[in-house]
């Protein structure tokens, strides 16, 4: 690991101020479940490290349910220093958002989800292999290829029309949280603003991008999530049950009117360089009585346009499982897969 | 003497005794070669090729050897440096330019040098500063490439002409005239990939020279003498004549990976010469991954038939397997088809060589390759033939060898049909076989779940061996202290000795002290082939004797009483004649002064060798996503007489957990565009959690009149192929290699449709 310097302000707006107008000199610690690694193997190699962890400030650290009155339009707050751990255990966010903490609950292992923190989660790296590989010059580190194009790509995208680098975007929380309409406040110098979150990822392809649209010195400090009475979901394939990653993801949530879904958000994980919205299969859906035969043809429809590499197209019929699978559980339908 | 016997009453042999070292290694008492740390200690770090194939063109070390806190480097080309070298000096006195350019790096993680510094991230830095050129040369890293070019050039180690060697062939009986008589004859292609052993300590010392006539080292080794007398004899092979102690009290693993000092010993205790200070050099995780041995991968195209009832009548195989930069490949063409009794037979095999890391023994070596080769060839031929593939195990059983039967009762080859047939019933009732198996694919499902289960036989060795010293010594005090140099890798050792000699000397185990992982004590044999337990063992019975003896002969006469006549049982000593009789420490007391020492070596008929085993797998397997649920493994497992059950059975639960690995999860996964690993980790080079595992029921199948076997290797064998064979029971469609991830088993299902 380079050497650094190490900070710990005790506000955001110090926090702000300590950081650099470009990637790569200055990096933001919180768990370190991502950062630490990423510098042992020379992949960031920050000349300065400030960390989060003494700010105290509750609406970072916190989460916050409002009242829910009929009538109002509450909107949940979680702070991004709030522990995956405390999100998969908070009882009145399974019962809003069972989507979010299902997804949270099966976020790497126990020791990553009591140390790593929502806001790294919607802005930790891409876990490729070659870009993890110091010795690997791929795009994301200014070569000129992406390795995984025609290499071992079991694990990347099979989304990759217009993507020069097939990276998966490796939260499973964002998805949800797309799914849940939520949006993200962040603080630069200039002060806060509001991202929508479906709108705060992109896919990188040069050095000089993170896997999300912040500028270098901004920095999360809350997920805000409107509490719309959204039936939601979220479902994963993984190959291990234990400490991995899941193969395909799909968060869901949609309102229940009459029988029929409508506001239907389908939002697929690991398959595309950022979460992926699935329109064509959210058209399927929309104002529609979810059944098994209609969950399966959405689950088609979400693989519309998806262009997989040479070893990943099983993840193709991975997404119209999930799919299938996660408007099932929003719906309320009895799962027939769980054993 | 007379004939020395395993007890005919045993208190404590065959019974379950908790691990002496238990509550040491709970507790972190206990101290592995990876916690030692020396007063003045270095770290040092190895540079390893980033190429899977190159030269090194230049190398200047004169940044590095300027970094803050470097003590010494030593490169791999001078420690191996011998030609044109004076009497009595070092390799590592000739320039790199003499030694090291023009040098040939084979793979990714071979050996470039190593540096010391007095931390390790002074260490690591100073790594980075060394300058390297390399000429890169062409590499191949899969198998199917390396076949494809079977002409050549070769470009790996050796001058061979191609990375494919022909690894033999062999032919019994008359395979085609079997073939065209076959009433059921099938065909497939079954593999399984390289893996790598994992040990969760990984290969490393600490290297400390007392004098430069004297060099200790704390080693994380299986073989500890051995690893003390390779180091010893390449010091000497430098000019330097010293002795060299290892030390191992504890180790984390080794699963035939850590024979011997590797090269980072050979780097420590040069780096430690040089910086005239104690050096601690343990490998990462990477290079674990990348250099510190695996288990060559197989792939064989079998054709199997046979008659409608069941008979197996030829089993022919065309089969490879790659060892990496290594020579030996995992097909052992003398060992199948694996188990069973087949007349016409035609095998061989291709070595095939890659430019990645060189395989090592691992844990019951080329068998779980070949059981996976033959036991799902079995299964598919019992599929085809519509019968229960049980019942064409017990068919095709070899029988009892008669000859066998008169000269050698208790040999494996006298017993084999026994053995596998009460295991295979055991196993069938522990598992409710009869109820539970169905036709392939037409079991009992749950949503889109499908039931599975399967079954496969296995077969090992493990003999004891002569070499072993075992020394009990016995003090006024009534203390015990049992010596042997043996290691324990983990599995038992230090418990499995005092059973024996407490045993022996009516104690209870927790009472002795003993002392083992110290070349210094006595001969030993390495860990492997599951020979420790009947080398040591036999060994422990004959010094716990002696000394037992020797007592008796030393306290007799002070009490006026004759040895012949004392008679001993748990904390009790007693004299038939005056029918005295006194407790264990009143009669060590009589010592006064005086010590007992029983020394035992390894004598034959008090061990054995030959084991059978039995796993059944059953598997809920999830059609839709290709997700295989393991729900139950049950292993019957004889090793002859068994020391200490709950040290067996967690031996057996333990060699089932790494064959799980092996179905499910572990995959070394090189890209053959830049030649590199591209999983030398633990994220995606996958081991199964807590959550992964399947309820475990193991059965010991004891056996105490065939003496003692060993029980490391045998039960990680079969378990892959009990496990492919329930999945193919599952679904009626096989999934031919591992490890069974969702892809390989959407792949299988959708080419059925």
């Amino acid at each position: 690991m380079k050497n650094f310097t190490y900070y710990r302000p005790l506000s955001l707006e110090a926090a702000v101020a300590l950081l650099d107008t470009r990637w790569g000199t200055t990096e933001l610690l919180a768990g370190g479940t991502d950062l630490l690694d990423l510098q042992k193997e020379y992949i960031a190699q920050p000349d300065k490290v400030v960390s989060l962890t003494f700010i105290q400030d509750p609406v970072f650290t916190r989460i916050e349910v409002p009242q829910i009155l009929p009538g109002t339009k509450p909107t949940v707050s979680i702070g991004a220093a709030v522990k995956i751990a405390d999100i998969a255990e908070h009882a009145e966010l399974k019962h809003l958002f069972p989507a979010l903490t299902d997804a949270a609950a099966q976020v790497g292992g126990p020791q990553i989800r009591n140390m790593g923190t929502l806001g790294g989660n919607l802005c930790q790296r891409n876990r490729c292999w070659y870009f993890r590989d110091e010795h690997v010059l791929c795009l994301l580190k200014g070569g000129r290829r992406c390795f995984a194009a025609d290499g071992e790509n079991r694990y990347h995208a099979i989304f990759t029309k217009g993507h020069p680098c097939v990276i998966v975007h490796p939260s499973t929380l964002a998805p949800a949280l797309i799914a849940l309409g939520a949006s993200v406040e962040v603080l630069g110098p200039n002060g806060k603003r509001t991202i929508e979150l479906s709108k705060f990822f992109q896919a990188p392809t040069k050095p000089d991008q993170r896997e999300h649209v912040l500028a270098p010195n901004e920095i999360v400090v809350r997920v805000l999530i409107p509490v719309e009475g959204l039936r939601n979901a979220s479902y994963e394939v993984r190959h291990k049950q234990s400490y991995d990653w899941p193969l395909a993801q799909a968060a869901v949530a949609f309102r229940l009117i009459g029988g029929k879904a409508t506001d239907v958000r389908i939002v697929l994980g690991h398959v595309a360089p950022t979460p992926h919205v699935a329109t064509e299969a959210q058209k399927v859906v929309e104002g529609q009585t979810i059944t098994r035969e209609l969950a399966e043809k959405a689950g088609e429809a979400a693989t519309a346009g998806a262009v997989p590499l040479s070893q990943n197209a099983y993840k193709v019929h991975l997404v119209k499982v999930a799919v299938k699978r996660a408007l099932l559980l929003a719906s309320g339908a009895q799962p027939d897969w769980v054993i | 003497m007379a004939e020395i016997k395993w007890p005919e009453k045993r208190r404590l042999i065959g019974t379950k005794v908790p691990r002496v070292d238990g509550p040491d290694k709970a507790t972190g008492r206990a101290r592995y070669s990876q916690d030692i740390n020396r007063p003045g200690m270095l770290h040092a770090l190895i540079l390893r090729s980033p190429y899977a194939h190159c030269r090194i063109k230049s190398l200047d070390l004169s940044e590095a050897q300027k970094a803050p806190g470097v003590r010494a480097i030593v490169t791999v080309g001078q420690i191996n440096y011998t030609a044109g070298k004076k009497e009595g000096m070092p390799g590592w006195e000739f320039p790199v330019s003499v030694t090291d350019v023009g040098r040939e790096l084979f793979y990714h993680g071979d050996e470039i040098l190593a540096i010391a510094a007095d931390t390790e991230e002074h260490a690591r830095d100073a790594l980075r500063l060394v300058k390297i050129e390399f000429e890169e040369l062409p590499f191949i890293v899969k198998e199917e490439t390396a076949l494809r070019r079977r002409q050549g050039p070769s470009t790996v180690p050796g001058k061979d002409a191609s990375n494919v060697l022909a690894g033999g062939s062999r032919t019994e009986g008359d395979p085609d005239g079997a073939k065209k008589a076959a009433e059921v004859l099938v065909r497939g292609t079954y593999g399984v990939p390289v893996i790598t052993h994992c040990c969760l300590e990984t290969h490393g010392l600490v290297a400390e020279w007392e004098s430069p006539r004297s060099l200790t080292i704390w080693c994380t080794t299986q073989a500890v003498p051995a690893t003390a007398n390779q180091l010893q004899n390449f010091l000497a092979g430098h000019g330097i004549t010293c002795n060299v102690r290892c030390i191992t009290h504890h180790m984390g693993g080794g699963y035939g990976s850590k024979f011997g000092p590797d090269i980072q010993g050979y780097l420590a205790a040069v780096l430690a010469w040089l910086a005239k200070a104690p050096v601690k050099l343990f490998l990462e995780r990477d290079e674990e991954h990348l250099a510190a041995g695996n288990r060559p991968s197989a792939t064989a195209t079998v054709t199997i038939g046979g008659s409608h009832d069941g008979t197996i009548t030829v089993f022919e195989a065309t089969t490879y397997g790659t060892p990496g930069v290594g020579r030996a490949a995992g097909v052992n063409i003398g060992i199948l088809p694996y188990v069973y009794d087949v007349r016409n037979v035609r095998i061989s095999t291709d070595i095939v060589r890659l430019n990645h890391g060189a395989a090592r023994a691992m844990r019951a070596p080329a068998h779980p390759q070949n059981c996976f080769i033959t036991e799902c060839a079995v299964d598919d031929f019992a599929n085809a033939a519509g019968l229960d593939p049980m019942e064409v195990r017990l068919k095709n059983l070899p029988q009892n060898d008669p000859a066998a039967v008169k000269n050698t009762p208790t040999s494996f080859l006298a017993l084999r049909n026994t053995i596998y047939t009460d295991e295979i019933r055991i196993a069938a009732e522990l598992s409710q076989w009869k109820k539970k198996w169905h036709p392939p694919g037409k079991g009992p499902t749950k949503g889109p779940w499908k039931h599975g289960i399967g079954m496969a036989l296995h077969t090992w060795g493990g003999a004891g061996r002569a070499d072993n010293d075992v020394f009990v010594t016995i003090s006024s005090d009534g203390s015990v202290v049992v010596q042997c140099s043996t290691q324990d890798l983990g599995t038992g050792e230090r418990t499995v000795l005092a059973i024996v000699v407490a045993e022996v000397l009516g104690l209870d185990p927790k009472d002795l002290t003993v002392v083992i992982g110290e070349s210094q004590i006595g001969r030993s044999t390495g860990s492997g082939g599951s020979t420790t337990a009947p080398g040591t063992a036999p060994a422990a019975l004959v010094a716990a004797i002696n000394a037992r003896d020797e007592l008796f002969r030393k306290v007799a006469p002070k009490l006026g009483m004759k040895p012949e006549n004392l008679v001993l049982e748990p904390n009790k000593i007693t004299d038939k004649a005056s029918g005295k009789s006194f407790t264990w420490r009143q009669f060590c007391a009589r010592l006064g002064m005086d010590t007992v020492r029983g020394q035992g070596n390894w004598i034959p008929g008090l061990s054995n060798l030959g084991v059978g085993g039995v796993q059944v797998a059953e598997v809920w397997v999830d059609t839709e996503t290709g997700v295989v649920r393991l729900e139950k493994i049950v292993a019957v497992q004889d090793c002859g007489m068994v020391i200490n059950k709950l040290a067996c059975e967690s031996q057996v639960a333990g060699g089932v957990i790494m064959g799980i690995n092996l179905a499910m999860f572990e995959e070394m996964i090189v890209d053959e565009q830049t030649g590199r690993m591209v999983n030398p980790d633990f994220e995606f080079y996958k081991l199964g959690g807590m959550l992964d595992m399947p309820e475990i029921i193991v059965h010991m199948h004891d056996m105490p009149e065939r003496g003692v076997i060993g029980i490391g290797e045998p039960p990680t064998i079969s378990t892959a192929a009990a496990i492919g064979n329930a999945i193919c029971n599952a679904l009626g469609v096989r999934v031919p290699r591992t490890p069974f991830s969702p892809d390989r088993v959407l792949a299988a299902l959708h080419a059925k449709k």
